[in-house]
């Protein structure tokens, strides 16, 4: 199977973009070609979920996220991915991914963990929220019957990685939440082998599965998607609340955490939101939280807005600097200042980016190369 | 005014249901008294235009137990066939080929004979474009897109766990790519905004809700404790009408059976009301009239009462 073939099979417009920076894998590539049979109806999973529990009479209900869906026989929670079968619930996309990718561990973006490496970046369909500017809709709000999987078992995702040399797995795309089981299970594999895990995520989860997942993860990058309850009750489905608690709690169990605030032109860019923003992260999190502000494009449900203008940017950036956060960044403008690390004591720059590469490296370990400053981070 | 049809059969019923011929004998009395008219043929072609293709929306979700019954829609695929619409301009739908093949139909998406398969299907999908009323935004099935002309849902009487009937408009959620999005606040007023989706209002034109056999709790699956049978089919022209007396049927049935009202167990049918809102049908009891008749197994035909 060629690359483009391969790529048709994902069915993704995200998985297409990433692409252009991808190497494929052949040992891979085996399995998604049964995938692709004209006349095969898709085989979903059948994997016991964790985090339910049965209701008094009949029907589940689903405990790992915030949503609580009670779901009777033959039903699906919000996700579409969990499936109740005679009381039983079931993940129905463990073991199959329906997009893969390698990319920069920049694109996630996590700046402050071993930069200048790559992650094999892996989804499977569904999402426990429904943003209406989501980039990755096609997946995230497909059912996985709906998407062109292809099988990839915890083992073989890590082996991937050991033979390939790629230092980290992240869980990224759509919404890991929903496939929790899949995720636990190739982070566990890989810390056995020494590969790392991230999980890219818009938080939206409960505070007992989020706990016995983070062990097994290296970082996690949170999607705070605004700061006002308004904004995730109406433009992405969820509520503010439970994440911001999970954020604290990443904090709390001492998980490496950034956090991407994508900004919406006239829906969340006022400048006192950006304030309030700054303030919830330095009071509840530290001033070194990397925070970044990425810019919006017109996607999905969104398209009658514009890009974000440049200037928004800049304005979030210069308040939250102005509140004392030490590591703001802006995304999605390539060759903008804000794309660096500079060293918060001395104001060198420590890590020179552009778009998703790292230009140059000025830190000793973890310090400062000019004054010594500790960076905070995972970089070695 | 609404009109809908109450077809009974008060013969004895096998244990897999109505066959095909009692079907066809409930259909017949249902469409004369629907239209007030006494040539079924001649019904069928002034309610349908000539060539269309004909869609019949199942819902399979409970498998054997209680679907659909295809006994249902061969009874109506004859009466179409008689009335000159070719049989593979007759596709019988639903989401999945999995869900079609376990309710027990045989797929077939040949050039011949009637046509039956998924949205799964390959080469169907889902419309490129997304649609949107009100609080749904969703891709709707190729199969009502593009494919088919005029749409006749087949749902099934059942109590739902979450929006607290299940009949025609709910029936519908099988018709767009993200169901599973709309199931908050008993499913109101996605159920109505869903069923108002330009396609779906555009091509679903006929409801015949199959309340043979009624899961009036424990719903939409299969939970055989509570089942009870109504012998009958509703069928209206008024999505939003056939679903209210569906409802009052079942909460008789519920009655019945020692079981609160589905408000008092904290599943008010709202979306009804929301439906009726935007223009898609009438709730009001005093606007929709109802037909009752009663056949026997001889084909004789009494007018009764619901219950």
């Amino acid at each position: 199977m060629d690359r483009r073939l391969f790529l048709r099979c994902i069915g993704c417009t995200a998985a297409v973009a990433a692409a252009t920076q991808t190497e494929l894998f052949p040992e891979i590539l085996g399995g998604i070609q049964n995938a692709c049979a004209f006349d095969s109806p898709p085989q979903l999973a059948s994997v016991e979920a964790r985090y339910y529990k049965k209701l008094d009479e009949h029907g589940i209900e689903c405990e790992i996220c915030p949503r609580h869906c009670q779901v009777t026989d033959l039903e699906r929670g919000f996700c579409g991915t969990r499936e109740n079968r005679d009381d039983t619930y079931y993940t129905l996309v463990y073991g199959l991914p329906c997009a893969l990718n390698i990319d920069p561990i920049e694109k996630k973006p996590l700046f402050h963990f071993y930069p200048g490496t790559t992650a094999l970046s892996l989804a499977t369909a569904g999402c426990n929220v429904n943003c209406k500017f989501c980039q990755n809709w096609e997946i995230s709000q497909s059912r996985p019957e709906q998407t062109n999987n292809f099988p990839l078992d915890p083992r073989d995702a890590v082996n991937t990685c050991v033979v390939r040399k790629i230092p980290t797995i992240a869980y990224t795309y759509s919404e890991p939440v929903i496939f929790y089981e899949y995720m636990y299970d190739i982070a566990r594999h890989g810390q056995k082998k020494g590969i790392h895990s991230v999980m890219i995520t818009g938080g939206y989860i409960e505070e007992k599965p989020l706990h016995d997942l983070l062990p097994q993860l290296d970082a996690v990058k949170v999607d705070l998607k605004a700061i006002r309850e308004e904004y995730y009750r109406t433009i992405v489905h969820g509520e503010l609340k439970p994440v911001l608690d999970r954020l604290i709690q990443i904090k709390k169990e001492g998980t490496w955490l950034e956090i991407v605030y994508l900004v919406v032109p006239t829906l969340n860019d006022s400048e006192a939101e950006f304030t309030e923003l700054a303030r919830w992260i330095k009071t509840y999190l530290g001033n070194d939280v990397p925070t970044h502000f990425s810019r919006f494009y017109p996607q999905y449900l969104l398209k009658n807005l514009p890009p974000t203008p440049l200037k928004t940017l800049e304005t979030a950036y210069q308040i939250c600097q102005a509140e004392g956060l030490e590591y703001v960044y802006l995304g999605n403008v390539p060759g903008h200042k804000a794309e660096s690390t500079y060293c918060p004591k001395c104001g060198a720059v420590v890590i020179k980016r552009r778009g998703y590469r790292v230009l140059q490296t000025n830190l000793n370990g973890n310090r400062c190369s000019k004054c010594n400053h500790i960076i905070p981070g995972i970089f070695s | 005014m609404s009109k809908v049809v109450v077809v009974k059969y008060s013969g004895k019923l096998s244990k897999q249901g109505c066959t095909p011929e009692q079907y066809l004998r409930m259909l017949s009395c249902g469409f004369k008294l629907l239209t007030g008219k006494s040539n079924l043929v001649k019904i069928l072609q002034t309610m349908i235009p000539a060539n269309s293709v004909i869609g019949m929306k199942t819902n399979c979700l409970a498998r054997r137990h209680n679907s659909t019954p295809v006994a249902l829609t061969q009874a109506l695929t004859n009466i179409l066939t008689e009335a000159g619409f070719d049989e593979n301009d007759i596709i019988i739908w639903e989401r999945t080929n999995r869900e079609l093949s376990q309710a027990g139909f045989t797929l077939n998406a040949a050039s011949h004979g009637i046509r039956c398969f998924g949205t799964d299907t390959n080469g169907v999908g889902y419309s490129r474009d997304f649609y949107t009323f009100g609080d749904v935004n969703s891709l709707v099935t190729r199969i009502i897109t593009d494919i088919v002309d005029y749409n006749i849902n087949l749902p099934v009487l059942k109590d739902h766990s979450i929006a607290g009937l299940s009949a025609g408009l709910k029936n519908m959620y099988g018709a767009i790519n993200n169901p599973n999005k709309y199931h908050d606040n008993n499913c109101d007023p996605f159920c109505a905004h869903i069923s108002n989706l330009r396609p779906i209002k555009e091509k679903n034109h006929l409801t015949i809700l199959d309340a043979i056999k009624v899961q009036y709790h424990g719903g939409p699956g299969y939970v055989s404790k509570y089942i009870d049978y109504y012998h009958g089919i509703i069928i209206s022209t008024d999505p939003v009408a056939a679903d209210t007396v569906g409802l009052k049927i079942l909460q008789q049935i519920r009655k019945n059976n020692g079981l609160p009202v589905l408000e008092k167990v904290e599943r008010p049918v709202k979306y009804l009301k929301s439906a009726e809102q935007i223009g898609l049908g009438v709730t009001d009891w005093n606007k929709i009239d109802i037909r009752t008749v009663t056949i026997d197994k001889h084909g004789s035909e009494t007018i009764g009462e619901l219950f």
